[in-house]
């Protein structure tokens, strides 16, 4: 018998092995599990924790923070230049351009 | 013994000891149609678990068109699908699968399921093929574990799966051609 020959043989060999296969048994306390799991359900955050758990959901939530974190730091950067426009707008308009370590706090007057 | 009928009708008003009369009734047939899917024990326990909090939860939906068993290995074939699709989105996130890519695809060589309900002088033959029905396409892998695990004719497997006889004839042709080539592969690697 060739090698080829023996392979086909063993392959039918290999296909008819579920001939006459006796079915599994499940664990015979499965109702009992059953019931504990149904009890802790009822208990509440399960749920939740196997929701939020979930590859999708934790991506998603990790994108929502980063997106509302880098949306902050931005409006706080945009804050800031707008009021040192405002201090710059109201220094011109008021003439107080001198900085202020021109100004002599002993006589306290302008140099 | 109580009628399947009036165990469901008892069931959906809430009747526990009903509930309990039908996981028994078919707690074997439920987690040996996961078991031949997903290849696991504590994993066909585990979804076995999952398919009857299901069954209590969904009772109200079952209208009674079809069988009372094909609406349960349908519950039973989509959660082990599910489950095993669910993994592969797990697999795909791991950063180490990535790592040893090389070595896992030597690992998924070797045949590592054993059926408890396989005679011993089979044993080996039959960790071969669950190894290949492994790589078959879902529905193929449905079709074929209910076919050859469950026993049940073309007919019942086209109910199960909410198709007709001739696509589960299709199916099943496939999945012998598929699980032939794939056992050529193997024991041509392991007679050189």
């Amino acid at each position: 018998m060739t090698s080829q020959e023996k392979i086909q043989l063993e392959v039918e060999k290999t296909l008819q092995s579920l001939d006459g296969v006796k079915r599994a048994e499940a664990n015979s306390f499965l109702f009992t599990r059953i019931k504990a799991r149904m009890n802790k359900k009822a208990g509440g955050w399960d749920w939740i924790f196997s929701f939020v758990s979930r590859p999708a959901i934790a991506m998603a939530i990790v994108v929502l923070v980063m997106t509302i974190n880098g949306w902050a730091l931005w409006d706080s950067n945009t804050e800031d230049v707008v009021a040192a426009d405002n201090s710059s707008e109201l220094a011109s308009e008021y003439n107080t351009v001198a900085s202020v370590s021109n100004y002599d706090y002993e006589n306290m007057t302008n140099e | 013994m109580i009628n399947e009928t009036e165990l469901i009708e008892r069931l959906k008003l809430g009747d526990e000891s009903a509930f309990k009369t039908i996981v028994e009734q078919w707690q074997d047939m439920v987690y040996n149609t996961i078991l031949g899917i997903v290849q696991n024990e504590t994993e066909a326990e585990d979804l076995a678990q999952d398919v009857f909090i299901k069954v209590f939860e969904k009772i109200d939906t079952f209208k009674g068109d079809a069988k009372f068993s094909t609406w349960l290995y349908r519950i039973a074939t989509t959660t082990a699908l599910d489950h095993l699709r669910s993994k592969k989105r797990k697999k795909r996130f791991g950063f180490l699968q990535s790592i040893s890519g090389g070595a896992s695809e030597e690992k998924e060589q070797i045949p590592d399921f054993h059926h408890p309900g396989v005679s011993l002088d089979n044993k080996e033959r039959a960790a071969a093929l669950f190894k290949a029905i492994e790589a078959l396409p879902e529905n193929q892998k449905a079709a074929y574990t209910l076919h050859k695990l469950e026993g049940l004719s073309y007919r019942d497997v086209s109910e199960v799966l909410n198709t007709t006889i001739s696509a589960v004839e299709s199916l099943m042709s496939r999945a012998n051609q598929n699980l032939r080539k794939h056992l050529e592969e193997y024991y041509n690697k392991h007679y050189r």
